[in-house]
């Protein structure tokens, strides 16, 4: 549930920028024109950002954290995730990584995090700017490493940090978790007010939550076109254009641009375009993206012709924000947030990705075991052996991290994927 | 204090034996933070796994290489089968490994035993915190007593009385040690301040009685340090500092004084009065506690304790712990207190670095 998010996506533009070769450009089917459109309104985010100091109030935000609430009080927010991703995908991860290490903080700590603690400690950036936080808001529903490292970046700024306390779901979502989370959401209302000079608008927040609902509904709808053969879009394009319902959820821009996108596809589905050229296995893949290789991922994988058509983290954003009720925000917000993939247990893990599985008719899993992620890369071997000898789905384990291209082995990776092709080709 | 009885631990097995043969039942309880008080009552013994000994192997199968040793050999340890003996386990949420971990026990290992789990709530807290966290213990009293004993209320109230005092003879000891009035050097009384993860609390309770109630012998004058991190394994630093005449005068460790507090509550209902107590506990990384609040404690207790330097003991990839540290050693170093960390793997023994280190730091202290 991590975020990709914009700046991922400007990066993925850098490096699509080296063209392909001919031989790889017809390993793909025609690019989406909507991209285009994508690049546009981040770039424009993220533009507006830089002027964003003094004309509104600026929230960082963790990518699960409830921001429908944040927006009826006209914050303006960045996602530190999404700069840890950008970074990754432009391959400074290392570089920026070590800065944070040179100020004390461990290598074995998340590289979204180091990324960010060193962008706060040197000011450097890959996107010019990033406006200094009014007040951090956060949400443990995906790590409690979050916590850990907000409460950092609350000192060094020294500003408040709001947190929604979101009881892990060992097994079921229960009530008295559900009053505890609502309580917190309304606790935060004057805290917000005070913040942003603004009073709560009861009418404008159901605006934000049913726009949210909406934008999630089409993401939903957009994901549900991969369950064709072909399918019209890759996993990692999934990975790019999931920018919006992140960084700009509540929004009209995001549910707009996301109307445009199911219409290419749903065009690209009638007419047959497939994202690969040859998609002779569909595969899952579990995990963030491995940002700096992202590219030679897709071509890798694309060469053996095998397409990713889902992904637990994508649809991350699908699975529960449908569940937001303009009727009951308080309620359907507790359960939106709460649900998600990261904040439950195992067992609920594993009936998800079956799920999948059978939904996109899934012939093989590709899992990024992740050391910045630990919440995600915990219990995935037991997730690998389970799915296996219930559904013989094959699967391989990539060991990596998302934006530190230090903890990532080139050959260990191909001879583990060389197996992996031989298993599934035969 | 020249009592040697309680300078040797008992034989954990045969102890944990004996509980059972008395009717009691046993839960193997992983870190850190749970209201022991409770399974007392409900007359089960909490059997605290933290840092069990010998090499991971067969929790390879199920865990990465960058996973902290104490979920590691936890893991192995009930792998091996050698928790057998216990009823069930705990897991009070933690961070997220443990937090997984309890997953992984539960959904996938098939033990045929209770897993019970503990959600408390982190910071900053809310308004909603004080009433979650009551009804958090609620549901695991109700979790517990399906399976165990029912609940007597007289009983718990009971058992906070002993917690408190379990507490102040803690402090008490501290205060001794502080002022040189122990004989006790650190490799001898943290081994008997750590029988508290097993022992059954009256048992505990008589133990550190005797402690604190024994002649007093004035130890000679040593350089102090504050001890900080999570837990004090592994255990041949102690020696080290024994042999480099440095006393530990002050506890911040996540094992040991950040969990055993119990204040004398305004509160008559029990549950009230360990919601107080969690609300009021000292700062802890594993609860997030703000920078700020975690550094000023921990100045108080180096200068309360004239420690002159703060060793932070962190097993590897302990992520709550080494967030906080390098903010937490600039602030430090601006009180004009220097401090230390030590990453290592759990029962790893010293190493020559590892020495050298230590070494150098305690000199630095004594310039």
């Amino acid at each position: 549930m991590k975020d990709v998010g914009a700046p991922a996506l400007i990066g993925l533009r850098e490096l699509t920028r080296k063209k392909r070769s001919r031989s790889q450009s017809q390993l793909f089917g025609p690019p989406l024109e909507c991209t285009n459109r994508l690049k546009e309104i981040m770039t424009r985010h993220y533009y507006l950002a830089r002027f964003a100091t003094g004309a509104k109030p600026v929230a960082w935000v963790t990518s699960g954290a409830p921001v429908e609430l944040l927006r009826s009080f006209g914050f303006y927010t960045i996602y530190p995730e999404n700069h840890g991703a950008l970074v990754g995908a432009k391959k400074q991860g290392a570089a920026m990584c070590s800065i944070a290490e040179s100020a004390g903080y461990s290598p074995d700590l998340c590289s979204y995090a180091r990324i960010d603690l060193a962008h706060t400690l040197s000011g450097k950036t890959p996107t010019g700017r990033l406006p200094k936080p009014d007040l951090l808001f956060a949400s443990n529903n995906i790590c409690q490493t979050i916590t850990y490292w907000f409460k950092a970046i609350s000192y060094h700024y020294n500003i408040p940090l709001i947190l929604f306390d979101t009881p892990y779901n060992y097994t079921e979502l229960a009530q008295t978790d559900i009053n505890y989370m609502v309580e917190q959401l309304q606790q935060m209302i004057p805290i917000l007010e005070q913040a942003s000079e603004r009073k709560f608008n009861n009418s404008k927040f159901a605006e934000i939550v049913g726009r949210a609902r909406e934008t999630s509904l089409t993401w939903g709808a957009i994901l549900a076109t991969m369950r064709n053969s072909p399918a019209p879009m890759t996993i990692f394009e999934t990975f790019f254009h999931l920018a919006p319902i992140v960084s700009l959820r509540g929004l009209p821009v995001a549910h707009d641009y996301y109307q445009i996108l199911l219409t290419e596809l749903e065009e690209r589905v009638r007419d047959g375009i497939g994202a690969t050229s040859r998609e002779v296995k569909r595969l899952m893949w579990d995990n963030i993206a491995i940002w700096y290789k992202v590219r030679d991922h897709s071509i890798q994988f694309a060469e053996q012709g095998m397409n990713f058509v889902t992904a637990t983290y994508t649809n991350a954003w699908a699975e529960t924000t449908q569940h937001l009720d303009i009727n009951n925000p308080f309620e359907s917000m507790a359960k939106t947030y709460s649900l998600v993939i990261l904040n439950n247990n195992l067992d609920y893990r594993l009936k998800l990705m079956q799920r999948l599985i059978q939904e996109y008719q899934v012939d093989g899993l590709v899992i990024h075991s992740a050391r910045s992620c630990k919440p995600y890369s915990v219990g995935q071997y037991d997730i690998k052996r389970k799915l296996y000898q219930e559904l013989k789905i094959p699967a391989v384990i990539i060991d990596g991290d998302i934006t530190d291209e230090r903890a990532y082995s080139d050959e260990q990776t191909k001879t583990r994927l060389d197996a992996f092709f031989e298993i599934l080709g035969n | 204090m020249a009592d040697q009885n309680f300078k040797s631990e008992p034989n954990r097995i045969q102890y944990l034996n004996e509980q059972k043969a008395q009717g009691r039942y046993l839960l193997g309880v992983f870190p850190a933070l749970y209201p022991r008080e409770i399974l007392w009552a409900l007359n089960i013994l909490p059997v605290e796994i933290w840092d069990p000994p010998g090499t991971a192997v067969l929790a390879n199968k199920h865990l990465q290489p960058y996973i902290c040793p104490i979920v590691r050999n936890g893991l192995e340890l009930i792998l091996r089968g050698e928790t057998d003996i216990v009823d069930g386990f705990l897991f009070p949420h933690t961070c997220d490994s443990l937090q997984n971990l309890a997953s992984i026990v539960n959904d996938h290992l098939e033990l045929n035993k209770p897993v019970f789990s503990f959600y408390h709530p982190k910071m900053p807290y809310t308004a909603a915190t004080q009433k979650f966290y009551r009804a958090q213990l609620e549901i695991l009293i109700n979790q517990l007593t399906s399976i165990f004993s029912p609940i007597d209320t007289d009983r718990l109230t009971e058992c906070l009385r002993l917690s408190h005092e379990i507490g102040r003879q803690l402090n008490k000891i501290f205060k001794l040690q502080r002022t040189n009035q122990l004989s006790f050097s650190n490799s001898e009384y943290y081994p008997i301040l750590r029988q508290g993860e097993f022992l059954w609390p009256e048992d505990y309770l008589k133990l550190l009685n005797e402690i604190t109630a024994g002649e007093t012998i004035p130890s000679k004058p040593d350089t102090a340090i504050v001890l900080s991190g999570i837990l004090p394994n592994p255990v041949e630093i102690l020696s080290l500092l024994d042999k480099l005449n440095v006393k530990v005068a002050a506890d911040d460790l996540l094992n040991n004084q950040r969990r055993f507090y119990l204040p004398q509550s305004k509160f008559s209902n029990p549950l009230d009065a360990l919601t107080e107590a969690y609300l009021k506990r000292p700062p802890c990384s594993t609860i997030g506690t703000p920078i700020s609040e975690r550094l000023n404690h921990l100045i108080k207790l180096a200068i309360g304790s004239k420690a002159k330097g703060v060793v932070f003991l962190i097993p590897k990839f302990c992520e709550p712990e080494l967030f906080d540290l390098p903010q937490l050693k600039q602030g430090l170093q601006k009180a004009g207190i220097s401090s230390l960390v030590i990453e290592t793997e759990l029962n790893c023994g010293l190493t020559g670095q590892l020495t050298t280190r230590l070494e150098a730091f305690i000199e630095m202290l004594g310039n």
